[in-house]
């Protein structure tokens, strides 16, 4: 496993000299900003209508963890849907591309130190964006008091969400030796897992349980959305961690499979 | 140092190398020759591990390519048809990382660098990036990437297709000073793969020639010269038929009328 390192490092490396990290980093605090202040006035409106209002029940119900950071990561966790394709995308097609695979293949090395190499400086990427999110949400700390653990809940769901996502893009990135399919096909696989929740949901509404209720149960738990929503809530449950390790280990191994299968032709 | 035994590699119902084998001793140096298709790169690529081979074995430097993989390959430097270069990166950087890559201890991993540098004439460009250099550099890079570990057997697959007869020249001397250091046992056991003649005559000691992935010839250079009068005159003998009859079954004549096949 000694050649993670260095495959980890020449690809942090060379995020940093192409424009691929200024770019996901921006748009991340851009965007990130955006709805911040999006969600702190929608906030805000909502505190004053209730003191307008008299609402003193509803007025004492609205706290910065539910009304403001719950929605803010919500929000964020779309854009990383986006973004973290955008980091994966050229971790493996690259390498078809500049035939630098054939180097890889032909060193003293295992395809799991190149899968887990690669994956860990996507991972180490997620995690600065994460780090920009907790500067956000910081500031709520210097002027109001949320609640620092339910917060802390939120922030490791959405570094776990940024962590699956970056083990579904380096799959589809090593299937492909085009960058820009990689990326709608992860992009593509990340909408079917965020639509999978709503849809199990529509289903159990509609059917009298039976058969299908076993089915829709499975969809439902394969779908990030209700872990990740436990975790903002602060609910930091065993059946959630594993249920994000469960999905980087099953993306990590179809991608250790991918990378090998040059050699099953 | 190379001993192959009995290779063959099959793509469905098409046979790309079939029970190839051959020795080659320390410091040898071996022109792998072949017309396009022969099945050159596909050997080379079993022998680099890039490929598992359907049959037969192989011993690199006295590690099997199968049981083991990782031993055989660190005794192996290998410049394939399109030099594995990341564009972003700088000369320097990147034979650091390929030197990390096969296993050069960190003590000497510098001096490696600078040695693969010095060697392929990269000092004036070493800070460079990649994708700024002319095909010829980056030839040079492919080989240097090859040779930065010292590796006891060197394989090279047309490692001058594609270059300018300047920059040809300038890859050819670098070969020259790799192979003249092995004949005077300093340096590493070379397998060339090529379909240009003259370079295999400057370079080599010692021919193969593969066709429709069969071995068809295996002698040492100075004895088809005397034979054939050149190595020309052996090529076209030994491959020009094979065009018309792909089979080597069929009379020449038999398929004269039949129309032209495709290249195998």
């Amino acid at each position: 496993m000694r050649h993670v390192g260095a495959i980890a490092g020449r690809e942090i490396r060379s995020y940093f000299t192409s424009p691929v990290a200024y770019a996901v980093l921006v748009l991340f605090s851009l965007l990130g900003g955006f709805f911040f202040v999006l969600q702190l006035s929608s906030f805000n409106a909502a505190i004053a209508f209730y003191q307008q209002t008299q609402q003193m029940e509803a007025l004492a119900s609205v706290n910065l963890n539910d009304y403001l950071i719950f929605g803010f990561y919500q929000l964020m966790w779309l854009v990383l849907l986006i973004l973290v394709p955008g980091l994966t995308m050229g971790l493996f097609s690259t390498e078809k591309a500049n035939a630098t695979e054939e180097l890889l293949l032909t060193s003293p090395v295992t395809i799991w130190e190149i899968v887990l190499g690669k994956y860990l400086a996507a991972a180490a990427m997620v995690t600065l964006l994460v780090a920009v999110l907790a500067a956000l949400t910081g500031i709520l700390f210097a002027y109001g008091d949320p609640e620092p653990w339910q917060t802390a809940a939120g922030l490791l769901g959405v570094w776990l969400v940024g962590l699956a996502y970056a083990a579904v893009g380096s799959f589809t990135s090593s299937v492909t030796r085009s960058p820009l399919i990689a990326f709608f096909f992860a992009v593509f696989l990340l909408f079917l897992f965020f639509m999978l929740g709503p849809a199990a949901d529509m289903g159990m509404a509609g059917s009298t349980g039976g058969d299908a209720g076993g089915l829709l149960a499975a969809l439902r738990w394969l779908s990030s959305e209700g872990h990740f929503n436990e975790l903002t809530t602060g609910l930091v449950d065993t059946r959630s961690l594993a249920y994000f390790g469960f999905l980087i280990g099953v993306f990590l191994l179809l991608t250790k499979a991918s990378v090998e299968s040059v050699r099953w032709r | 140092m190379i001993e192959v035994e009995g290779i063959r590699k099959r793509y469905g119902d098409f046979v790309a190398v079939d029970d190839v084998s051959f020795d080659a001793a320390a410091g040898e140096v071996i022109g792998f020759l072949g017309p396009n298709g022969a099945g050159k790169t596909t050997m080379m690529r079993i022998l680099t591990g890039y490929l598992p081979a359907t049959d037969g074995t192989a011993c690199i430097a006295g590690h099997d390519i199968h049981d083991e993989p990782l031993a055989a390959r660190r005794a192996i430097g290998y410049l394939p048809e399109t030099p594995p270069l990341y564009p972003e990166m700088r000369v320097h950087s990147y034979l650091a990382y390929v030197a990390k890559l096969k296993d050069v201890p960190r003590t000497r991993r510098r001096e490696a660098v600078e040695r693969a540098i010095e060697r392929c004439g990269l000092t004036d460009v070493v800070r460079r990036p990649i994708a700024q250099l002319s095909k010829g550099y980056r030839q040079r890079v492919g080989i240097a990437q090859a040779i930065v570990h010292e590796p006891q057997v060197l394989i090279l697959d047309e490692p001058t297709v594609g270059l300018d007869p300047n920059q040809i020249l300038e890859i050819r001397e670098l070969l020259g000073r790799l192979a003249r250091a092995s004949s005077d046992g300093a340096g590493h056991t070379i397998v060339l793969s090529t379909h240009i003649l003259p370079e295999v005559e400057a370079l080599c000691r010692r021919v193969i020639l593969i066709r429709e992935g069969r071995k068809v010839l295996d002698r040492p250079l100075a004895e088809i010269k005397q034979e054939d009068g050149s190595l020309e005159a052996a090529f076209a003998r030994l491959t020009l038929r094979g065009d018309a009859a792909p089979s080597g079954t069929v009379p020449v004549d038999a398929i004269a009328d039949a129309a032209p096949g495709g290249d195998a």
